[in-house]
């Protein structure tokens, strides 16, 4: 358990998750409101990230549960398993008849096999889905529920049932309470507006681009080899290529892959033709990487290089 | 603590921000959490609890920056100007500085000070800014309207405030001091301090004053803005708000996505299918393993759309045009069309460029006519009936947007007719009111007869509605 924001912070570094203060309370207040956190944001920038890297820190279970068009109940909650039903019906058929044995009449086989129903429906013939799984836990567990926006408005509707108060009822067993209550993190990538009723529920976090500073120390986390100097060029670099009007804006996720294919390049600072080569990692629309090419000079130019490469003296050039 | 945070949270609504009760006490639990101290906790934390919507976010950060940071941004730095104030100097430690030789003074020296004037010698800033909030309470600052009035504020809440009788008991206490022993130079010090303190007072309170009348203004436009924006009609629209509208426009095509598709959910939930599930599990020698369900299929209308661009209706047929193409999944096919007095295909343009680009390129005409002609509806439809016709057929809906103001030409009606026989139907969208069609250059009553449906369609809210209707 985190003591304050900072100590979330913290914990979240020692995963290797470089967060903004703001995600820090959040979180924190995730943890002392024991309300789940709706995480919005553009794809890539970490959002299913700071789920794991919170349950990695908190030593928790992640349960995650990826929504798409068309996730119902059955999928998300729980299933009666119906083709092992059939099938131990099947494989048990002379032990039904030894039962039927004495019946005279037909109410009373009825009657015969309607006690035996509990063997149908119980734990056995379950399987329960990550919001089942979550709730039956022993210990402690985060629930992810990803891409909620994906999911359909009616699963939204039954999602606020179980985040308000913990507990599933299964008609044919009873009703599971939690024994623990989960942390639950949803993310949304905001293709959809999601209803008030379930945003009023949850504490709400959005994510945006990194600045330069917090995304060299992302970088610097999680790219472990790259230069400084080089980082602060890349960094730098993002920066001026998200203020273009692009189709698809390059997010966390491509700076890293980006960063990587430069340290496989063995690259030590940014040039056209590098930069040109490699656009495609960046990019994925041809449109956005035409409209790049044409501004290339303009990103890659820096003002003050000094401020921007700090301590570009202390460690010269040291490519690994 | 509170009483602000539900200041506050009145302030949200009234700039247009849905906060409910529960998430007002999610608030109030949060701030128990976080350190008060530290603004940017603060903020983190009633952002995370008081704002759910993206859309939201900028309102929310300029309220609390009017709200919370730049008061009190401001009065700190009016008491930074004032000497002494470093690390917060008290009283006490102010006069062992003053007479570091000689021992501690007797502090009966100075009489008791009373309250604010305490405040002000400290520079106490979080008991001054309780003691102008109550001030301002009780002088009615909140009716301030006009920039006029920020004086006359001022100095109601100075006089509220009891500014005058503070200023005289530190002077007082500077005299009492001085009597103490105090030398001449540093006495002059202390009367400048104390005259310094009661200036920086009176600066804070202006500024006090001063937002106040920005919270009110503030939240008056935006809120009229937000209200009207949607009905506002499309003649009357500013370049600044075609830009907002667009985001506008796109969350409402989002709503109505999701409203379909929630439709087609509906209908997808058949009855069982007997027949398809005995074929389906024959393999597993007729015991029902998977199950089958009918369907129900509809058909998603196929639409060709027919803009005016000429400058009189742009801006109906480019939001138009932002739905047609948002919602392009939920139609089989669309086709676009763009004329004045030509007519030209534009249906490329959007395979081609970004939907935004795309709409400005094809108001310009697109590549395909030339915009700047005068409108001729006549000339337009006789040019679709012999070139395109094939586009529709009997599945197709036309959609067709314009004022009907042909310029006296002919209006060639009849071309519309033959389209119509060959359409499911034909509905057509006016941007002017139904009492003007007919009147001068309008050619709407000759064209009327031959639209299943005409409508009018003066501003966002009635296009989002048409729009829905269509996809029912």
């Amino acid at each position: 358990m985190f003591q304050d924001a900072a100590a979330a912070l913290r914990a979240l570094a020692g995963q290797g998750y470089i967060a903004s203060p703001e995600i820090g309370t959040a979180v924190f207040l995730a943890q002392q409101l024991e309300k789940p956190v709706l995480v919005e944001g553009p794809a890539g920038v970490g959002k299913t990230e700071l789920a794991k890297a919170i349950a990695a820190a908190t030593g928790r279970e992640l349960i995650r549960l990826q929504c798409y068009e068309g996730l119902d109940e059955a999928k998300a909650l729980y299933e009666w398993e119906y083709s092992k039903q059939l099938l131990y019906t099947q494989i048990l058929k002379e032990k039904f008849t030894e039962l039927m044995a004495g019946a005279t009449t037909l109410s009373e086989a009825a009657e015969r096999v309607a006690a035996q129903d509990n063997v149908f429906f119980s734990d056995r013939f379950i399987v329960p889905r990550p919001l089942l799984q979550a709730i039956t836990a022993r210990e402690p567990t985060l629930l992810l529920i990803d891409e909620v926006d994906k999911s359909d408005p009616e699963f939204e509707a039954f999602l606020l049932e179980i985040l308000s108060d913990f507990q599933v009822s299964v008609p044919e067993i009873g009703t599971f309470t939690a024994r623990q209550r989960p942390l639950v993190f949803l993310t949304s990538n905001d293709t959809r507006e999601l209803s008030d009723a379930l945003k009023r529920r949850c504490l709400h976090l959005f994510i945006d681009y990194p600045d330069a500073v917090l995304e060299q120390r992302i970088l610097a986390a999680r790219v472990p080899g790259i230069a400084e100097r080089l980082r602060a060029r890349v960094a730098d670099f993002m920066q001026k290529l998200r203020a273009l009007d692009l189709k698809k804006t390059p997010s966390i996720s491509e700076t890293l892959d980006w960063a990587r294919a430069l340290l496989v390049l063995n690259a030590d600072d940014l040039s056209p033709a590098l930069v040109d080569g490699t656009l495609n990692v960046l990019l994925k629309y041809e449109v956005d990487i035409r409209k790049a090419r044409r501004e290339l000079a303009n990103l890659l130019r820096t003002e003050n290089a000094e401020s921007i490469a700090p301590g570009a003296e202390a460690a010269p050039l040291a490519s690994p | 603590m509170q009483v602000r945070l539900i200041e506050f949270v009145d302030l949200l609504r009234r700039g247009g921000v849905r906060v409910s009760t529960a998430e007002v006490v999610d608030a109030a639990e949060a701030l128990t959490a976080v350190s008060l101290e530290e603004r940017s906790g603060v903020r983190a934390a009633l952002r995370a609890t008081l704002v759910k919507r993206n859309s939201d976010r900028n309102i929310f950060e300029e309220l609390f920056d009017l709200y919370w940071s730049s008061f009190q941004g401001a009065l700190h730095e009016a008491f930074q100007a004032a000497p002494f104030s470093e690390d917060g100097a008290a009283l006490e430690a102010l006069l062992r500085q003053l007479q570091p030789a000689e021992g501690p003074r007797p502090l009966s020296a100075i009489p008791p000070l009373s309250e604010l004037a305490r405040a002000l010698w400290d520079a106490d800033l979080g008991a001054l800014e309780a003691a102008i909030r109550a001030a301002g309470e009780r002088a009615g600052v909140g009716r301030i309207e006009s920039f006029l009035q920020v004086g006359f504020f001022t100095r109601l809440l100075m006089e509220q405030l009891g500014a005058a009788e503070t200023g005289r008991e530190l002077l007082a206490a500077a005299v009492a001091l001085r009597r103490a022993g105090l030398g001449d130079a540093e006495a002059e010090a202390l009367a400048a301090f104390v005259q310094e303190r009661l200036e920086a007072l009176r600066r804070s309170v202006r500024s006090y004053v001063e937002r106040q009348l920005q919270q009110r203004q503030r939240d008056a436009v935006a809120q009229f803005r937000r209200r009207a924006l949607l009905e506002r009609s499309f003649y009357t629209l500013t370049e600044e708000d075609v830009r907002e509208l667009r985001g506008a426009v796109a969350q409402l095509a989002e709503r109505i996505r999701n409203a379909l598709s929630l439709r087609r959910k509906r209908e997808k939930r058949g009855r069982l299918d007997l027949h398809h599930t005995l074929r389906k599990n024959l393999s597993h020698g007729g015991v029902p393993f998977e199950l089958a369900f009918k369907r129900r299929v509809r058909d998603r209308p196929k639409v060709v759309i027919l803009c005016d661009v000429s400058s009189s209706v742009a801006n109906v047929s480019r939001f138009m045009l932002q739905f047609a193409y948002s919602l392009q999944d939920a139609f089989t096919k669309i086709r676009s069309f763009v004329f004045v007095a030509d007519i030209g295909e534009v249906t490329p343009l959007f395979q081609r460029d970004e939907i935004n680009a795309a709409i400005e390129r094809a108001l310009e005409g697109g590549d395909v006519i030339n915009p700047y002609t005068r409108s001729d509806f006549g000339a337009a439809f006789y040019q679709f009936w012999r070139e395109y016709l094939a586009a529709v057929d009997k599945r197709t809906t036309v959609i067709v947007l314009g004022d009907a103001r042909n310029n006296y030409n002919d209006p060639r009606a009849w071309c519309l007719e033959e389209i119509r026989s060959k359409a499911k139907n034909v509905l057509w969208l006016n941007p002017e009111n139904p009492a003007a069609w007919g009147f001068g250059d309008s050619a709407m009553d000759r064209y009327r007869p031959f639209c299943d449906r005409a409508v009018e369609c003066r501003n966002v809210k009635q296009l989002a509605e048409f729009v829905d209707e269509l996809l029912l």
